[in-house]
């Protein structure tokens, strides 16, 4: 019995140490790019999920897309547009792109892609953006037109978002397009282990010879952030997307591995206009006053302010073009009692804020306000859920709530769909009517002082009324130092055809 | 008493143990009040502050929150299930256990096959999918649900402790005499019975703590800011190289309240099965 | 035999008859939920028509028992279902391999646990009372204490972030199998180790006390046969019953562990994939997961009832005969 058993864990230890050597050894010539990313939802495009980013910019490809480093448009499927007065915009398409099931990308799939957003059956998020468009006239077969209802100067942006990847017109994704989606972008999908992984290879008949610059994509879809740079530290991946400014402290200790920042997110704090108590301005106004920015950027990022977290009480990043820099208003904890009581709650309130809890920064902020605020009598009940749950059941539906926003590169994008009182998710109910008119101001109005001069009297209107605190953080990536030239502009969308592997 | 007395004596361990036991229940009352930190007040100047700084007996978090405040708050809702937890699922074990046992028959039959089913779910798989789907746990319904899960092994014991009793000579006289069921049961047999039970309910109690701190492992425990033992060693398990304290502190504070109680719960046995 | 063979049909019809409630109850259990499986898919912003004709499309709106009878009926045949979020992937096709991973870690973890507990039980248990029971019993009466996480943390950051030796995380490499990559079992295993150590090495080490006390084994001694032989050969026997039934009786702590310990690692078997259906509130994934557990826990138990039953009436025999 005994000698059994030493027996067998001898051969445990044995046999699970050959193998890890064996394991080492396998070097293979190929390059490979190895990503921990968090497990994706669906993966077709349309619906809200966006933990398949790394998916729908690999497999899928845009029209345009964005400059990682400039910020610019660039052209991919599209080679150049035009519009004469922002109704009518003819798109010229790149000629010899072909799908990966070999067949003829043409005019054809963009007008599905763009014809499916109003599809009812599949409630597309771009269903609103592009209910603007009146006909699409295939021209040629590389030759599309687009005419609007209105003028939209800023309408191509559109094709930016992470949505509206073109999808083939000749294709089931319907039934297919969870396990065997097909698309025209840089790497083709081999094998999926649904939430375990993904085995993406180079396409090799990619319209632009130099790229992809690696001959595969290796995907793993770990749900837990600590594993997924457990394996990084370990060498088994070389990028870990979204890690929490903790693991960046422990991370730039470390040799190998660097920690970047593409980009600023948003987290919303929604004061929602049309339920108790922040129905009354008072008591949107006091809440602000209770906030104190330096303490909010050290202990949700351990950062100080204006390096790394920004702060403002409106929709838009300070780094942004359009940003007018109105000066915090200074927590004031008596001003802050005093418009409670004049709102009718002289012993503070009670208010439920749900949050993302396993969302980067979200337990953080929702404590850090709690504390805050509590000096001013306001008494924050935290609900926490994962984030499935919190989008799916309880946002765009409770009195206050914490989301994480992407920015869009044109920040009407984010206008009409968060602050517009018809907006899909107008999460704070904001229901103004002159917010509403400056938004379609902005949207139709071609010179761009003349908009910029709307973009600021909006943000003055939030600072006064506005539903929304605003607390930018930076989203953080993990590489490994092998990892060349990572990209990955406001869209969201990686682009890991341009990095390389040393 | 002085057999007690005399265990004691014999089990130096067993006083440590109640010991312990003593001083987190001592802990868990007065603790907060002695307390120069609130639980969630960020102090933002010592955030992952090593112990004895800024008199932060055990450190800080990553949130500058002080470490023994939390874990001391945490020891309140953890007691508090966990007792609960204990006292319900052995009511409730003694009531279903008891009438099974005491009707026998039909009744019997039912109550071995309902318990049969209720066990086929393992209890921590059980309660993190009721938990996990009702969201937001409270102190009340994380209560109910592990002393559901728990019943069928309090109730076995019960039926057990009630079987070997039911033939006794008093339980007899007591029929003759034309008592009621109900006080044959409890006040008759239960007297009889009360040592295998406590002795049940001590090793729920540890087990319901073990339990707990997995559910909020399982992010399925207690909602933040409320400070959960099991939550606290997961939420800094990313801080870990760097401020080890804050999963070392939580991590003995579970190990030393269940090595505790389970040493308590095995001189309980000795003492009270010895006794009879 | 006979009997023993009856007894088994008879345990084996009984498992049937609780799978059938069990499946009954975890179906209404999930029904609970708060929230709609048609938003969940779609998403907040879903429009009202949209939302009805998915509802529509998939029978979300039948009564509760025609869904019941159609879930149960495809199980039966085999088909789980769909998982919501992934249209047109059987759950069967995710789920069997996590499965596959999952017993491996346990029979891992069992295949440690059990020989070196028993060991461990019977030594403490003849050296009754001297330095390597004091050692023994009070290491087990501390992993016993320790939830698999904490354990799991501990041995974590010794053997993964401090040496180096073992992988901090069970993630198997695209393109291999488990098998390539045993050492992402090691860390895991022992983590549940850790807490069944404690209890099956104590209750082997009293029960090897009672044994070693009992007259038979006082007349062995007189007999003068060697101490080894008693123990290995009269002892271990009857004092490994009640060690069998405490093994048993802890499956389903394991099974909970495995949980726990397969979300810590990152193991790629159903414990984690049932936790992520919970976080994404994956209906059908849930009720698989939930009801494949069951199986297999039933199935457990049940083989460790049978296999007492079967040693048990020998030993009784070999009682009687001291």
């Amino acid at each position: 019995m005994k000698k059994i058993a030493v027996f067998l864990v001898v051969v445990l230890l044995f046999s699970s140490l050959l193998f890890a050597g064996g394991a080492a050894e396998q070097e293979s010539t190929k390059k490979s790019l190895r990503v921990a990313t968090q497990v994706p939802g669906l993966i077709t495009m349309g619906i809200w999920d966006g933990q398949a980013f790394a998916l729908n910019s690999s497999i899928y490809e845009y029209l345009i897309e964005i400059d990682a480093n400039t910020g610019e448009l660039v052209p991919v499927l599209a080679t150049d547009w035009e519009t004469e007065d922002g109704k009518t915009w003819v798109f010229n398409l790149r000629e010899g792109v072909t799908f990966h099931d070999g067949s003829a990308f043409t005019a054809e799939d963009v007008k599905y892609t763009i014809e499916r957003t109003q599809d009812p059956e599949i409630g597309h998020l771009k269903k609103n953006d592009f209910a603007a468009v009146e006909q699409v006239e295939i021209i040629d077969d590389y030759t599309i037109a687009l005419h609007l209802e209105k003028a939209l100067p800023t309408f191509i942006y559109l094709f930016t978002d992470y949505n509206m990847g073109i999808l083939s017109s000749e294709y089931d994704y319907a039934s297919k397009g969870e396990m065997y989606p097909m698309g025209t972008g840089p790497f083709i999908l081999k094998e999926i282990i649904p939430k375990e992984s993904a085995y993406l290879v180079k396409n090799e008949s990619y319209w632009d010879p130099e790229l992809p610059k690696v001959d595969e994509l290796l995907l793993y879809f770990v749900g837990d952030i600590d594993a997924s740079v457990s394996m990084l530290e370990s060498g088994e991946v070389d990028v870990v997307p979204q890690i929490s400014p903790i693991i960046k402290k422990r991370l730039d200790q470390q040799e190998g591995i660097t920690v970047v920042s593409p980009y600023q997110e948003n987290r919303f704090i929604a004061l929602v206009q049309d339920r108790e108590p922040f129905n009354d301005n008072r008591v949107r106004l006091a809440f602000k006053y209770a906030m104190d920015p330096q303490v909010i950027a050290r202990s949700v990022a351990q950062m100080e302010l204006n390096e790394g977290v920004f702060y403002n009480e409106s929709f838009i990043l300070n780094e942004q073009a359009e940003y007018l820099d109105i000066p915090f208003r200074g927590r004031d904890i008596e001003k802050a009692k005093e418009l409670l009581s004049e709102a009718g709650y002289p012993d503070g309130l009670s208010v439920d804020l749900y949050y993302a809890s396993d969302h980067p920064y979200g337990k953080e902020l929702s404590q850090t306000i709690k504390e805050l605020s509590a000096d001013a009598g306001f008494e924050l009940n935290l609900k926490g859920f994962t984030r499935d749950v919190y989008l799916s059941q309880h946002w765009l539906n409770v009195p206050m709530s914490i989301t994480g926003w992407g920015a869009r590169v044109d920040v009407s994008m984010l206008l009409s769909y968060a602050y517009h009182s018809e907006g899909p998710w107008n999460e704070s109910h904001m229901n103004n009517p002159k917010v509403d008119e400056l938004i379609d101001l902005i949207k139709a109005e071609v010179d761009y002082d003349t908009r910029l001069g709307y973009y600021h009297e909006l943000q003055r209107i939030f600072f006064e009324e506005g539903t929304v605190i605003n607390v930018q953080v930076p989203y953080l990536v993990a590489l490994s130092d092998k990892v060349v030239d990572y990209r990955q502009p406001l869209t969201m969308l990686p682009q890991y055809k341009y990095t390389d592997i040393k | 008493m002085k057999y007690v007395l005399y265990q004691l004596k014999r089990h130096p361990l067993a006083i440590i143990a109640i010991l312990v036991i003593l001083g987190w229940i001592f802990l868990a009352f007065a603790g907060p009040s002695l307390l120069s930190y609130t639980y969630t007040e960020m102090d933002s100047t010592f955030q992952m502050a090593p112990p004895g700084v800024n008199n932060h007996l055990l450190g800080t978090d990553a949130l500058g929150r002080d470490i023994l405040s939390r874990i001391i708050v945490g020891s309140r809702s953890i007691l508090t299930v966990a007792l609960f937890t204990s006292i319900l699922s052995t009511i409730l074990g003694i009531i279903l256990g008891f009438s099974a046992g005491y009707f026998g028959k039909a009744f019997d039959t039912l109550f071995l096959r309902s318990m049969d089913i209720l066990m086929s779910i393992p209890p921590l798989v059980l309660s993190m999918v009721v938990l996990g789907i009702l969201g937001d746990s409270t102190i009340a319904s994380l209560t109910l649900i592990v002393s559901i899960a728990f019943i069928p092994a309090t109730a076995r014991v019960s039926r057990g402790v009630l079987l070997s009793e039911k033939s006794q000579e008093y339980v007899q006289a007591a029929r003759i005499r034309g008592e009621s069921h109900v006080y044959i049961m409890f006040a008759e047999i239960l007297p009889n019975t009360v040592g295998p039970i406590i002795v049940e309910a001590t090793a729920r109690f540890a087990y319901s703590i073990m339990m707990v701190a997995s559910l909020g492992f399982l992010g399925v425990g207690l909602q933040p800011p409320t400070p959960d033992w099991g939550m606290m060693v997961i939420e800094n398990r990313p801080i870990i190289a760097d401020a080890p304290w804050t999963v070392l502190f939580p991590a003995l504070a579970i190990a030393s309240l269940v090595i505790a109680i389970s040493i308590f719960s095995d001189f309980i046995s000795k003492v009270l099965i010895h006794e009879r | 035999m006979n009997s023993y063979l009856s007894t088994v049909f008879s345990k084996v019809g009984s498992l049937l008859a609780t799978l059938l409630v069990i499946s009954l109850i975890i179906f209404s259990l999930v029904e609970l939920m708060p929230g709609d499986v048609a938003q969940m898919i779609l998403g907040q912003s879903a429009t009202e028509e949209s939302l009805r004709e998915l509802r529509q499309a998939r029978g979300l709106n039948d009564p509760f028992f025609t869904r019941y009878g159609r879930w149960i009926t495809g199980v039966l045949r085999g088909d789980l279902g769909d998982s919501i979020y992934m249209q047109g992937v059987p759950i069967s096709s995710i789920l069997w391999r996590k499965v596959g991973h999952s017993l491996f870690l346990a029979l891992t973890a069992f295949i440690i646990f059990v020989p070196v507990s028993i060991v461990l039980g019977v030594i403490a248990g003849v050296k009754e009372k001297k330095a390597a029971d004091s050692i023994i019993s009070f290491t087990g009466l501390a992993t016993m204490a320790l939830p698999e996480f904490v354990s799991g943390v501990i041995l974590i950051s010794i053997f993964a972030v401090r040496l180096k030796w073992l992988p901090i995380v069970s993630v198997i490499p695209i393109g291999q199998t488990l098998f390539q990559n045993l050492d992402i079992l090691i860390l895991p295993a022992l983590s549940i180790t850790f807490v069944m150590f404690g209890y099956v090495s104590r209750m082997q080490r009293s029960s090897m006390i009672i044994v070693m006390n009992s007259d038979y084994i006082k007349a062995a001694r007189l007999k003068g046969l060697p101490e080894r032989y008693i123990i290995f050969r009269h002892a271990l026997r009857n004092a490994l019953l009640p060690t069998i039934t405490i093994i048993g009786m802890n499956m389903g702590w394991l099974f909970g562990g495995l949980i726990v310990v397969e979300t810590l690692f990152g193991f790629p078997g159903m414990g984690s994939l049932l936790m992520t259906a919970i976080k994404t509130r994956d209906v059908p994934l849930i009720e698989a997961c939930v009801l494949l557990i069951t199986v297999i826990f039933a199935l457990s138990t049940m083989t460790t009832d049978l296999l007492y039953g079967y040693l048990n009436p020998r030993i009784r025999f070999k009682g009687g005969q001291r």
